[in-house]
C-alpha cells in the first residue's frame, strides 16, 4: 500500500512549521515517497521552493493549503485542476485583502462558494471531550460541510501519541461512516525529522511571545509531529488501512501541478489591432527614426533587425511594450525616467526611450541582456525619480487593475542577530545576555560564535544553556520570518493574477503584493518590471523645471549639450560635490588622477572607485597605463579586443564573462554562472570552484599561469561589487548631466540639490558653501521670501533678501576663496556681474518646521498680497512682494502655530520684519494670549506691556544658533571667531594648504565633518575637516588612531599636526597628532549653551 | 510666612557610588551603568572618573566604549534611585522627623528648629553631610530659608548656609534659572533669550513672564524668594495602622521585648477590632541605639484580631531580634489588613474545612514553628511531565492558575518517585500484557495508551516515555510507562508511577 503524507507544515507557516520546505522534500524523498503534500496555512508561500526541490529529485508536490477559518474548524485544501487551484488562490486573495498584512480572514461560507473542483481533509481537534466524545461543535461542523462540499470532503486521522489516540480514530470514523466523509490518515507534519521540536518549541515560544519555562502546554508534549516513513504510517494505521487508501484516492485525483501556470503577458497595449509584435516593431523604427532621422545607420538597422528577430521567437514583445508603456506614461507625467542594468544593452530598449545608452558610440553586447543560452526571462530595471516613484507604481495598479498587477514579496528571513534575539528571548536569557552574545558572535553568517570572544564577555562557552541556546540559533538561521515587499518588482498579468497566486495587502498604504519573491518567480516564468527609485533624478527634474523658469531652457536628458570640455575640466578638478555617484571623497581622490576627458572615462571612473576593482587590485595598472607609465600589453589578439578599451584590464563583469569564454573556454552559460557567483558575496565559496577550471583553461589556451592567475583575482574581486559596463555607462549619463548642471548653472543645480534632500553625501551646509564658492549668492530662510522649498529669486529684485533692519547685528557673507569658475558662467557679463540666481532658503531647512505650518505661512502672505497691504517697510528694492507681513500677530492669524513660529524665530527668520532671533521670540512667546470670542481682534495684552531690554547677542552666539536650528549658517562659519586664536598656534587654513610644498609639516583645524573607517583600508581613518576657507582631507593610521582615539572621537573642532601629501590636486595630511580644540568653540557662547560640544 | 529652615542634599552620583560601595573593585575604574533602550545600550549613569573622560548619562555605551575601550559597563538597576533616596531620608530621620524624597539625586529636609542640638546652622549641616560622606556618597548641600533656596544653592551656590534673607536674595539673582527646578523646554527658551541668570528676569512684569512662560515660572520664583509657602512630602507619612512604644531606658532582653510586643498588639488589636477588621501581615521594627532597625514580619492564613494568637506568632521570633546595646523605640504596623466578617457562633461545629479558624491558627502555628514547606497543598502547574505538573500552594486560599487537566487521565496517586518494575510487553509500543510489583504479578486485563510524554529538554533531556493506564485482574488501575523506545535489542525500563482510584 502507498501512504501520501497530505498534512505537511513549513516554515512558511510563520512561527509553526520547523523544517524548510526543501528539508521536507528531500527527507520525503529519502523514505521513498514519490509525491507529498504542501499545506501551509492559509498561504502559498513556500509551495514554489518546495515544487523546484521536488522537480530535481523527480516528485511531485501537492500544492495544498490548510484553511484556518474564523468560524470553523480548519480545512485542508487541494485543487485537482487548474481552475480549482485559481479558485484556490482567489479564495486566499479574498481572505487577505480583508485583513491586515500577515493575517487572513476566512469563513466557512467562502469556502463554500470556492470549493468546486477541490478535495478536502476535515481537520479534527486535539482532544476529545472528558465523556470521550467528538466536541458537538465539531460534530455539527463536520455534518454542514459534509452537506456543502459533498462526497469531496474526507477527514483527517492523526496518531500523535496523545494517549487516548485509538478513542479518537474510533470516533472519528465513526463520524465518518454517519456522515459518508472517509476517513484519510495524516501524520500533521511540522518538521522533517524529530530533532527539529526544540526548534520547533521556540517557534511557539516565538510566536505566543513566552519563554520555554513558561510556555506549559501550548507546546506540542512529543516529538510525533515529524515526517515517519511510508512502513511506520501503516504500523500505525494498520486498523484502519482504509485512511491509508485515501491518501492515495486524493493524490491521484489532484493532477495539479504547478507547472500547468501559464504565465501570458498583457496584451491590451497594442493600438489598431496589431500584434505585439508588430507593434514593437512599430515603435521600435519610430524611435529610431527620432533618435537618428530617417537614415538609420546600417549597423544600428541590423542591431534592431537582430534583436527583433529574437524577441520575436521568445515571445517576449508584450514585456517590452509593457516597460514602454511605463516609460511613456512617466514621460507624459513630466517624471524623469532611465533604464538601467543590462537592459541597457539593447537596441530595441534604446529606441523605446527605456534606456539611454546610445548604441551608436558604444559597442552594446545584447547577449548581457537576453540570451537564449540563459532562457530567462528578460528583467528590465528602471529609475524614477524618487519622490514621484509612488505615482507610477499607483498607476501600474490603475492601468491594469489591483487583480492584475501586484508587487513579487521578498521573504525576510532570520539572520544572525534576529535569532539570536529570538532565541535567547525564548529560552529566557536576560536582555543583557542577549545583548553579550551578539557582541561576541562574528560577522559573517557562516561562523555563529568564537568561544574566546564568548568568554571575553564573560560567557561560558561550556554552559549547556548557552550551548543549546547557539544550536537552536543556527538552526533558526535563513528561516523565513516574514514576507515583505520586494522594493518594486511588478508582475503584471493578462488575466487574472490570482488565478495564478494570491494578492496581499503590504504593510504601506495602497499597495498590493503576491506571496511570492524573485527565484519563486524565475521558478515560474513569470514576468517582473523593476520600478525603482533614483534620487538623482528628482535632482534634475527640479532643476529642469528651475531652468525652465529661470533661464527659459527646455533641457532634456538627451539634450544636454555633450562632450563639453568645461565640464570634464571641472569633474577633473575633482569640483563634484553633490553630482551624481563622483561625489564620494574615493571618487574625488580618483578623479584628478584620472582627468576624465571623454564620456568613456566617466564611465570607467563609475565603475573602477567600486570594492571590486579596488580588491582585485585594477585600480593602480589602469592608471599606470592610462599615464603611459607602464605598456598597455594584451598577452594575446583575441584579449585585445575584449580588454582594449580598459587598456588591458578588466573592470566590466562583461569582460570578466567575456575572458572566460574567449581565454579559458567557458560555455556562455558557465560564464553566467561564474557572474553570478560573483554577484553575491554569499556564494563566496563558488568562486573558488571556478577558479581551477579558469585557470587550467587559460593554461591549455597558451596563457602563462602567472596571467592567469592575475586575471583570476581580478575577477574574483568582483565577488563583492562589480558593475557591468551597461549599467555604468547609464550611471554615467546621469554624472555628466548632473556636472553640466552644476558646471553652467550652480543656482539651479543647488537649489534643485537642496530640495531632493536627503540624497548623497552631503549636508545642507557644505552644499551651500560649495554653491557660494561658485559664485551663488545664497539668502537666509525669511519669513516674507521662503517658501517651503528653496528657491531662486528673479534677478530683478536686486538685493531683497539682504535686507537687515538698522540695529541688527549683521555679517557680510563670508568672503570665500574667489571662484576661478565662475567665467564658465554662460551669462557672465564683463562688467562682473552675478550672473545666477540668489538662492533663498526655503522653511525646510528649519529644523522641527512642518510643511503644513509653511503652508498656511505662504498661503497668509500671498492673502496680504491681495489686500494690498503695504510691503516691508524700509525694504531696499521693493521687487516682486509688494506686501508681506510687518508683524508677528499677522502670521499668527495666517494659522501658524506657536511653535511653528518659534521654530522661525530660533532660525533668525524674521529679519525683514526689523527683529532679530532674541526679539522675535521674545514676541512670539507673548503670542498665547490672544484675545478671543468678543475680544478678538483686540490687541492682546501684551501689546502693552512695557518694552523689555534683552541682552544682546554676539556674532559667534548667532552663527552657533543658526547651526542649531538650520544646520548652517549664512553669516560666518564658526571657525572664523576663533581664526585669530588659531593664529596664534600657528595652525594653517585649510585652503592654503594646496599652495604648500609635498612632505611640509603643517597644522591645521577645522569642525569634523566626517570620520570613516572604510572596511577594506586595515584600520585606516579618514577624516574631513572644515573650516572658514575650504575642508581639508585626513588620514589617521591605525596606531596613530588608537593613540588619539579619545580626541578623534570628542572633537568637534579637530586640531592635527602631521605631513602634508600632495599628489597632483589631492592633497592629504597624514595626521601624526591630534589635538581637541573644542573648547574654544564652547567660548564662542557664553555663559553656557548646550549646542556646541 | 514664618521663616523656616530647610536643607536640601543632592547626590550627584548617586547610583555609582552605591555600586562602587558594594564592588570595591570599581574602586580606582571608570564605569557606568547601562540600561536598553530600543535595542540601543543608553548610559544611566556615569562615575565621576568617567564623567572626567567626557561620558556623561544619555550618551549610548557604544560612544564610551570609544572613548574608553575597557570601561566597566554595569546594568543600571531600575528604580535604584529611589529606594536609595529612600533609605537615605529614613536614615535622615535622626537628624530631623520630617525628611522627604526629592527625585531623581536629592533629598529635601524641614530641619526648622533641628540644628541647636548640634549647636547651630553650620555645624548641623557639616555634621549631616560629613556622616553621609563618611558612608561613601558624594553629597552637596546647603541650608537656607526656603525649599526652592536651598535646592538652588545646594547645585549652583558658592555657600552652604544663608540664614539672611537680603544675603539669600543676591545669592539667588546669580543663579542660573536651572537653579529654579523649570522644565527643559522653559530653560530652552530663556537660554535662547539670553536670560541666562535668574537676575535677568526676576524684575520684570510677572504679567510679561507669565504670558511667555507660564505660571510655573512664578510659581518657582515664588518658592524660592519665600513669597509663596511650599511644602514637603514627608518620606513615612505615619502609618495608619502603626503603633509607637518609644523605651525611655533601652531595651535589650527577650523580656522586655515580649512586653512591648505584647503592649503594641493589644492597643493594635483594639483599635483594629473596633473597624472590624483583621490582620493578615503585620511588622514589628525595634530601632536599635546603633542606628541599625531590626524587623520581624508574621502572616497569617486568615486575618486575626486576637492579640494571644498573634502575640505566639511574634514569640517565636523574639529571639531572632538582636538588641545590641539596646533599644529605644518599637513600632508595630499591620501591614495588610482584611475585613473580618464575623463568623457566627455554631450550634453545631460541621466540617467548615480551611474556613476553620483553629484550623488556621493551627497552621499559622505549625508554620511558624518548622518553617514553611512541611504541610502542603498542590495546585497544577503547565507542565507535560508529570511530575512538573503540580506545584506546592503558597497559602491556603491560594487559586490554582489553570483549572486541573481533564483532557488527560491522570492518577489520583501520584509517586514522588517512579517505582521500577518487571513487564512483558510486545514491541515497540504496545501496552504491556503484565507486570511484577513488590513480588505480586498483576495481569494486565484493560490498557489504553500509549501516551507519550517528552523530556522538557531546557532542563534535561533523556529518553520520551510512554504512559499507559492499565487495570488489573483484581480491577486496580495502575499508570505505567516505558522509558525510551524501543529500538533494536536494548531492554526499556518500565516504572509504576501511580494509582488510579
Amino acid at each position: 500500500m502507498t501512504y501520501i503524507e497530505l498534512q505537511t507544515t513549513t516554515n512558511f507557516s510563520f512561527l509553526r512549521g520547523a523544517s524548510h520546505p526543501e528539508e521536507l522534500v528531500t527527507k520525503a524523498h529519502e523514505y521513498g515517497y514519490k509525491e507529498i503534500a504542501i499545506t501551509d496555512r492559509n498561504t502559498f508561500a513556500g509551495i514554489v521552493r518546495a515544487h523546484g526541490a521536488a522537480k530535481e529529485l523527480n516528485m511531485r508536490i501537492l500544492p495544498g493549503c490548510r484553511l484556518d477559518l474564523l468560524d470553523g474548524p480548519s480545512l485542508l485544501a487541494y485543487p485537482t485542476d487548474k481552475n480549482a487551484w485559481s479558485r484556490l488562490s482567489a479564495l486566499l486573495t479574498t481572505g487577505n485583502l480583508r485583513a491586515e498584512k500577515g493575517q487572513c480572514h476566512l469563513y466557512r461560507s467562502d469556502v463554500y462558494t470556492h470549493s468546486a473542483g477541490m478535495k478536502f481533509i476535515l481537520v479534527p481537534p486535539a482532544a476529545l471531550t472528558p465523556g470521550f466524545e467528538l466536541d458537538e461543535a465539531f460534530r455539527n461542523a463536520a455534518a454542514e460541510y459534509r452537506e456543502a462540499i459533498g462526497p469531496n470532503l474526507y477527514v483527517a486521522a492523526s496518531r500523535s501519541y496523545l494517549g487516548d489516540d485509538t478513542k479518537r480514530l474510533h470516533r472519528l470514523s465513526q463520524l465518518a461512516g454517519r456522515l459518508d466523509m472517509p476517513l484519510v490518515a495524516t501524520n500533521d507534519v511540522h518538521y522533517h525529522t524529530p530533532d527539529r521540536r526544540q526548534l520547533q518549541d521556540i517557534l511557539t515560544c516565538i510566536r505566543e511571545k513566552c519563554t520555554i519555562q513558561t510556555a506549559g502546554f501550548r507546546l506540542y508534549e512529543n516529538a510525533e509531529r515529524h515526517l515517519k516513513p511510508t512502513r511506520e504510517m501503516l504500523r500505525l494505521f494498520r486498523q484502519y488501512p482504509d485512511a491509508i487508501r485515501h491518501t492515495k484516492e486524493i493524490a491521484e485525483a489532484c493532477v495539479f501541478s504547478l507547472d500547468m501556470l501559464k504565465y501570458v503577458y498583457p496584451e491590451e497595449l497594442t493600438t489598431e489591432g496589431r500584434t505585439p509584435q508588430e507593434e514593437l516593431i512599430k515603435l521600435t523604427w519610430e524611435g529610431a527614426k527620432g533618435h537618428f532621422g530617417d537614415t538609420i545607420p546600417p549597423k544600428i538597422e541590423a542591431t534592431i533587425e537582430h534583436e527583433l528577430t529574437f524577441i520575436e521567437q521568445m515571445n517576449y514583445a508584450s514585456y517590452f511594450l509593457t516597460v514602454h508603456d511605463l516609460v511613456r506614461y512617466a514621460r507624459s507625467q513630466n517624471i524623469l525616467c532611465q533604464g538601467r542594468g543590462s537592459a541597457a544593452n539593447s537596441t530595441v530598449c534604446f529606441c523605446l526611450g527605456i534606456t539611454s545608452v546610445n548604441p551608436a558610440k558604444f559597442d552594446l553586447l545584447f547577449e548581457r541582456f537576453l540570451s537564449s543560452a540563459r532562457n530567462e526571462p528578460p528583467d528590465i530595471d528602471v529609475d524614477f525619480e524618487h519622490e514621484r516613484r509612488e505615482e507610477v507604481i499607483q498607476y501600474v495598479y490603475r492601468k491594469y487593475g489591483r487583480d492584475r498587477a501586484a508587487i513579487v514579496a521578498t521573504v525576510t528571513q532570520e539572520r544572525r542577530k534576529g535569532a539570536i534575539r529570538d532565541v535567547g528571548k525564548a529560552m529566557g536569557l536576560s536582555v543583557d545576555t542577549i545583548e553579550r552574545l551578539l557582541h561576541s558572535s562574528w560577522r559573517s553568517d557562516a561562523e555563529l560564535y568564537d568561544e574566546q570572544r564568548l568568554k571575553e564577555q564573560g560567557l561560558n562557552p561550556k554552559d549547556k544553556h548557552l550551548i543549546k541556546v547557539l544550536e537552536l540559533t543556527t538552526q533558526l538561521m535563513g528561516f523565513p520570518r516574514q514576507l515583505g515587499q520586494h522594493t518594486g518588482g511588478f508582475v503584471i498579468t493578462q488575466g487574472k493574477l490570482t488565478e495564478l497566486c494570491p494578492i496581499l495587502n503590504a504593510r504601506m498604504e495602497d499597495r498590493t503584493c503576491i506571496e511570492w519573491n524573485k527565484d519563486d518567480i524565475d521558478i515560474l516564468g513569470f514576468l517582473k518590471i523593476d520600478v525603482l527609485a533614483l534620487g538623482m533624478l528628482t535632482c534634475i527634474r527640479k532643476a529642469f523645471v528651475l531652468a525652465k523658469q529661470h533661464y527659459g531652457l527646455d533641457l532634456t536628458l538627451a539634450n544636454i549639450p555633450q562632450d563639453d570640455p568645461a565640464v570634464y575640466e571641472m569633474v577633473s578638478h575633482a569640483d563634484t560635490i553633490g553630482v551624481f555617484q563622483i561625489e564620494s571623497r574615493a571618487q574625488q581622490a580618483m578623479l584628478p588622477r584620472l582627468r576624465p576627458k571623454t564620456f568613456y572615462d566617466l564611465v570607467i571612473e563609475v565603475a573602477i572607485v567600486r570594492p571590486g576593482p579596488i580588491q582585485g587590485d585594477m585600480v593602480h595598472p589602469y592608471l599606470r597605463r592610462r599615464d603611459g607609465l607602464e605598456p598597455v600589453e594584451f598577452p594575446s589578439e583575441e584579449l585585445r579586443n575584449i580588454l582594449g578599451k580598459t587598456l588591458g584590464v578588466p573592470l566590466f563583469q562583461e569582460q570578466a564573462m567575456q575572458v572566460a569564454i574567449v581565454a579559458a573556454g567557458f560555455t556562455p552559460s558557465e560564464a553566467d554562472a561564474l557572474r553570478r557567483s560573483m554577484a553575491t558575496f554569499k556564494a563566496q565559496g563558488q568562486v573558488t570552484k571556478f577558479q581551477e577550471k579558469l585557470i587550467n583553461g587559460m593554461v591549455a589556451k597558451g596563457y602563462t599561469r602567472e596571467y592567469a592567475h592575475r586575471i583570476f583575482k581580478q575577477l574574483e574581486g568582483f565577488g563583492s561589487y562589480g558593475f557591468p559596463e551597461s549599467h555604468a555607462v547609464s550611471f554615467a549619463l546621469l554624472v555628466y548631466v548632473s556636472s553640466w548642471l552644476k558646471c553652467y548653472y550652480p543656482d539651479v543645480f543647488a537649489c534643485a540639490l537642496l530640495n531632493s534632500l536627503p540624497m548623497g553625501f552631503y549636508q545642507p551646509a557644505q552644499i551651500v558653501i560649495d554653491a557660494q564658492k561658485h559664485g551663488v549668492e545664497v539668502l537666509p530662510v525669511d519669513v516674507n521670501y521662503s517658501g517651503w522649498d528653496h528657491l531662486l529669486e528673479p534677478r530683478d529684485s536686486g538685493s531683497v533678501g539682504t535686507s537687515q533692519s538698522p540695529a541688527d547685528f549683521s555679517v557680510s557673507p563670508q568672503p570665500l576663496a574667489e571662484s576661478s569658475n565662475s567665467s564658465r558662467a554662460p551669462t557672465a557679463s564683463a562688467t562682473g556681474a552675478n550672473p545666477y540666481r540668489p538662492l533663498r532658503l526655503g522653511f525646510r531647512q528649519v529644523g522641527g518646521f512642518k510643511e503644513e505650518d509653511a503652508r498656511l505661512l505662504v498661503a497668509g502672505r500671498d492673502a496680504l498680497d491681495r489686500d494690498g497691504s503695504p510691503g516691508i517697510i524700509g525694504s531696499p528694492g521693493s521687487g516682486p512682494c509688494p506686501a508681506a507681513y510687518t508683524s508677528i500677530p499677522q502670521l499668527r492669524d495666517a494659522g501658524v502655530s506657536q511653535p511653528a513660529l518659534e521654530r522661525l524665530a530660533d532660525a533668525d527668520a524674521f529679519r525683514s520684519l526689523g527683529l532679530d532671533r532674541r526679539r522675535a521670540l521674545w514676541e512670539v512667546s507673548a503670542l498665547g494670549d490672544r484675545p478671543i470670542a468678543m475680544f478678538e481682534g483686540q490687541p492682546a495684552e501684551s501689546a502693552y506691556e512695557p518694552s523689555v531690554a534683552l541682552p544682546d547677542m554676539t556674532a559667534s552666539q548667532h552663527v552657533v544658533q543658526d547651526y542649531a536650528s538650520t544646520s548652517l549658517s549664512l553669516k560666518a562659519h564658526p571657525v572664523s571667531f576663533v581664526r585669530e586664536k588659531l593664529d596664534l598656534l600657528r595652525i594653517l587654513r585649510t585652503g592654503d594648504l594646496a599652495g604648500r610644498h609635498d612632505g611640509d609639516f603643517v597644522k591645521v583645524a577645522g569642525l569634523v565633518l566626517v570620520r570613516q573607517q572604510p572596511g577594506t583600508a586595515s584600520g585606516v581613518v579618514f577624516i574631513t575637516i572644515e573650516d572658514e576657507t575650504s575642508t581639508a582631507n585626513l588620514v589617521v593610521f591605525h596606531d596613530i588612531f588608537m593613540a588619539y582615539r579619545k580626541v578623534i572621537l570628542q572633537s568637534r573642532l579637530l586640531m592635527v599636526e602631521g605631513q602634508l601629501q600632495i599628489e597632483g590636486e589631492v592633497v592629504h595630511v597624514i595626521v601624526k597628532h591630534c589635538h581637541n580644540l573644542s573648547p574654544l568653540l564652547r567660548d564662542l557662547v557664553t555663559p553656557a549653551s548646550r549646542d556646541f560640544h | 510666612m514664618t521663616p523656616g529652615s530647610y536643607v536640601a542634599l543632592w547626590f550627584p552620583h548617586l547610583k555609582t557610588c552605591w555600586f562602587r560601595l558594594r564592588r570595591p573593585a570599581l574602586r580606582d575604574k571608570p564605569f557606568v551603568l547601562a540600561i536598553s533602550d530600543h535595542g540601543r545600550k543608553l548610559i544611566a549613569a556615569a562615575d565621576p572618573k568617567a564623567e572626567a573622560q567626557g561620558i556623561f548619562a544619555g550618551a549610548t555605551v557604544a560612544d564610551a566604549r570609544a572613548i574608553i575601550p575597557g570601561i566597566e559597563v554595569l546594568d543600571d538597576i531600575s528604580g535604584l534611585s529611589d529606594k536609595l533616596l529612600s533609605a537615605l531620608a529614613e536614615w535622615c530621620i535622626r537628624f530631623t522627623p520630617v525628611a522627604a524624597v526629592d527625585a531623581p539625586d536629592g533629598l529635601l529636609l524641614d530641619t526648622t528648629g533641628c540644628s541647636h542640638l548640634w549647636g547651630g546652622d553650620q555645624p548641623y549641616l557639616q555634621a549631616i553631610l560629613t556622616r553621609l560622606q563618611a558612608r561613601g556618597y558624594d553629597v552637596r548641600g546647603a541650608m537656607a530659608g526656603t525649599i526652592g533656596a536651598a535646592w538652588a544653592l545646594a547645585r549652583f551656590g558658592r555657600q552652604a548656609v544663608i540664614d539672611d534673607p537680603a544675603h539669600q536674595r543676591d545669592e539667588l539673582l546669580r543663579l542660573p534659572p536651572a537653579a529654579l527646578r523649570l522644565e527643559a523646554a522653559t530653560l530652552d527658551k530663556l537660554q535662547k533669550l539670553g536670560l541666562v541668570t535668574i537676575g535677568h528676569f526676576s524684575h520684570m512684569a510677572r504679567s510679561a513672564l507669565r504670558r511667555r512662560f507660564g505660571p510655573q515660572l512664578l510659581r518657582r520664583l515664588d518658592q524660592a524668594f519665600g513669597h509663596e509657602e511650599e511644602f514637603l512630602q514627608p518620606l513615612q507619612p505615619v502609618g495608619q495602622y502603626e503603633e509607637r512604644l518609644p523605651c525611655l531606658e533601652p531595651i535589650a532582653t527577650a523580656t522586655g521585648i515580649s512586653i512591648a510586643l505584647q503592649r503594641l498588639l493589644e492597643t493594635l488589636t483594639k483599635r483594629l477590632q473596633k473597624e472590624g477588621k483583621g490582620i493578615r501581615e503585620a511588622q514589628l521594627k525595634a530601632y536599635r541605639l546603633d542606628g541599625k532597625v531590626e524587623q520581624q514580619k508574621i502572616a497569617t492564613n486568615r486575618p486575626s484580631d486576637n492579640a494571644p494568637h498573634l502575640f505566639k506568632l511574634f514569640e517565636l521570633k523574639i529571639e531572632a531580634i538582636e538588641p545590641d546595646l539596646g533599644i529605644e523605640l518599637f513600632t508595630l504596623e499591620a501591614t495588610k489588613l482584611e475585613d473580618l466578617s464575623p463568623v457566627q457562633e455554631q450550634l453545631w461545629a460541621g466540617d467548615q474545612g480551611l474556613e476553620a479558624r483553629p484550623i488556621a491558627e493551627l497552621l499559622d502555628q505549625i508554620t511558624g514553628r518548622f518553617g514553611s514547606g512541611c504541610i502542603r497543598r498542590y495546585l497544577p502547574d503547565e507542565h507535560h511531565p508529570p511530575e512538573r505538573s503540580i506545584k506546592p500552594a503558597q497559602d491556603l486560599n491560594e487559586k490554582p492558575a489553570i483549572p486541573w487537566r481533564t483532557d488527560r487521565p491522570r492518577p489520583t496517586i501520584l509517586l514522588p518517585q517512579p517505582v521500577p518494575i518487571l513487564v512483558t510487553a510486545p514491541v515497540p509500543d504496545y501496552p504491556p500484557l503484565l507486570f511484577r510489583h513488590q513480588g505480586k504479578v498483576h495481569q494486565i486485563k484493560k490498557a489504553d495508551g500509549p501516551e507519550r510524554i517528552e523530556c522538557e529538554w531546557w532542563l534535561r533531556e533523556g529518553p520520551h516515555r510512554d504512559y499507559y493506564c492499565v487495570e488489573d485482574q483484581d480491577g486496580a488501575r495502575y499508570w505505567l510507562f516505558r522509558s525510551g523506545h524501543y529500538t533494536g535489542d536494548q531492554t526499556k525500563q518500565w516504572f509504576l508511577h501511580g494509582y488510579f482510584p
